[in-house]
């Protein structure tokens, strides 16, 4: 089922390799000279999340695909409930990016390096719910659209607008300095979140506003999965049926 | 004992009416066969009864469950071949009837066993390995049945069973229907083969613009035209008019033509039954028989005649619906 991507996961690694080897270190030699190699690694672990969440996206691409198919009467008959499916779902959807973005991961770590294994595996695992919620918010938005035209239209947008408005690619602490508006928006932002405990979890903290061990960041990433998660079976159950999909 | 029944169920498409108050009870057990042509509602019935639409107005209870209120329940009572293959967009069959298995609650052992039985039967062990869009549309509809044939669930909807699929398939597909129904399954079969509905079927149900418009079996629904058996007789000596005169005093006999006096064409009811008493009339008038040969209506008649039109007429009307 995986192999399916095998272009895309070749695509994103040249795009990723790409993205380091030339926009991260010219950005990274913009910034002060001083901090060049620091902003070189937050940039890696930001391009890493931007990749999460974009590939966690992919599964209401797949919902789209499946309508056209007709593969929702077919998962829709089957002895599950909609919340057992959503949830799987939503679950395959974040495992799968995990498995897009593993190899990435793992250059990565390569080149931040890794202080405290235990912080990385603990941010890896709340990545997960990350991965999960974004695939919830993702089916959430293709079953209430029902247009795939329109879900692309949305997605770039709120990709746009999500990435950007998170440290993904810029310090909490220069954000603040400034516009201060922008940086009580990316506070709550869940790919803040995820970028923060990633560098938490590779040894980046001292860049990071979040404390030394990310409650905030874990517990919004918790909540980001439960409500899109929730919402999703809601929009499961009540828009799937009756077609109308374009 | 009635396994489904149906309560007004109706289902609407903003302006079209899918289904109209449908009231409909299936026993346990019987192979039921819902005909009718493409539109008529069939398959709207069918995923409103496997939970995967919602009606819009009425409900139905399959097993002991209510559609509206416990779905999850219905869903773990049911199995269903769709009209066209749903098959997950890349797989092989093996892994598509596995995965189905595995969905279904089947332990491995089970499914190893199922799995490599129910492709041999549906004669696809060959192409297991194949990727499913590489396969003709009629493999692709066996792995559809074999999904059915795995699950072995208590009720088992298959739409169009034999759709795309040879004579030679066909017989098999039967034959697999009735013995899941042997083994205790209840059978319904969305169909618009009259012949298919009439060989499987212990009782037919006819959609027309999503309304039933008669259920009974098959032999009561055929009987249920006035006239519909017909027999045509060769006597060796010109009929007699107080022979036919007696003929037509039958209770059964609706009509009778002479094409010639010694060539007679009788349209009754019940023809197996009657059949010996027109003999019995003819000899005892020193009528010997040449020949007899008898027809009885079959399901395209008794669709004519509820409908006013013949299957294919009521498609083209239906699809301008």
């Amino acid at each position: 089922m995986f192999l399916q991507y095998k272009f895309l996961i070749i695509l994103r690694a040249i795009w990723f390799m790409a993205q380091i080897a030339f926009f991260g270190l010219i950005a990274s030699r913009m910034v002060v000279p001083d901090l060049a190699d620091i902003y070189f690694e937050y940039y890696v672990a930001g391009v890493i999340i931007m990749m999460l969440y974009s590939t966690s996206v992919f599964i209401g691409y797949d919902i789209f695909e499946e309508a056209e198919h007709g593969v929702f009467e077919y998962l829709l008959s089957l002895p599950l409930s909609r919340r057992e499916l959503v949830l799987g779902r939503s679950i395959g959807g974040g495992i799968r990016s995990f498995f897009l973005v593993g190899p990435m991961i793992i250059i990565a770590l390569c080149v931040i390096g890794l202080t405290n294994p235990v912080n990385f595996l603990l941010a890896l695992a709340t990545l997960f719910l990350f991965a999960f919620g974004v695939s919830g918010l993702s089916i959430t938005i293709a079953v209430g659209l029902k247009s795939s035209d329109r879900f692309d239209i949305l997605m770039g947008a709120l990709n746009a607008f999500i990435v950007r408005l998170s440290t993904a690619m810029y310090p909490q602490v220069f954000i603040q300095e400034a516009n201060p508006a922008y940086s009580a928006l990316a506070q709550f932002n869940p790919v803040t979140f995820a970028s923060d405990l990633f560098r938490w979890g590779t040894g980046i903290e001292r860049y990071l506003t979040v404390s030394p061990m990310p409650f905030a960041a874990i517990a919004g990433l918790v909540i980001f999965f439960f409500t899109f998660t929730f919402i999703g079976v809601t929009f499961y159950e009540k828009r799937l049926e009756g077609g109308g999909w374009k | 004992m009635s396994i489904i029944r149906t309560i007004d169920l109706t289902k609407r498409y903003e302006d079209l009416v899918a289904v109209d108050h449908l009231n409909l009870s299936i026993e346990e057990g019987e192979i039921f066969g819902l005909l009718g042509p493409n539109g008529a509602g069939k398959t709207t019935t069918v995923l409103m009864l496997s939970t995967v639409i919602r009606p819009t107005e009425g409900t139905a209870i399959v097993g002991e469950c209510d559609i509206r209120k416990n779905p999850d329940d219905v869903r773990k009572l049911i199995g269903i071949c769709f009209q066209e293959p749903k098959i997950l967009w890349v797989s092989t069959p093996w892994d598509v009837l596995n995965w189905h298995a595995k969905v279904c609650g089947l332990s491995t052992q089970q499914r190893k066993e199922r799995v490599k039985k129910v492709l041999e039967e549906v004669n696809m062990w060959e192409h297991r390995r194949k990727n499913v869009h590489g396969l003709s549309g009629g493999m692709k509809k066996r792995v559809e049945i074999a999904k059915v044939l795995i699950q072995r669930p208590k009720i088992a909807f298959i739409d169009e069973p034999t759709a795309q699929i040879d004579v030679v398939g066909k017989h098999k597909i039967w034959n697999m229907i009735r013995e899941l129904r042997d083994e205790g399954s209840t059978m319904i079969l969305a169909t618009n083969e009259l012949y298919e509905a009439d060989v499987l079927s212990s009782r037919v149900g006819i959609m027309h613009k999503g309304k039933l418009l008669i259920c009974d079996t098959p032999k009561k629904l055929k009987d249920s035209i006035p006239g519909g058996d017909k027999v045509e007789i060769r006597l060796e000596k010109e009929a007699t008019q107080k022979a036919l005169k007696k003929l037509k005093e039958i209770k059964e006999v609706a009509s009778v033509s002479t094409m010639d006096s010694q060539n007679l064409k009788i349209y009754l009811n019940n023809v197996e039954e009657v059949i010996p008493q027109i003999m019995k009339l003819f000899l005892k008038n020193n009528l010997p028989i040449l020949s007899i040969n008898m027809s009885e209506p079959s399901l395209d008649d008794v669709f004519v005649h509820y409908t006013g039109l013949t299957i294919e007429e009521a498609e083209r009307k239906g699809s301008s619906r």
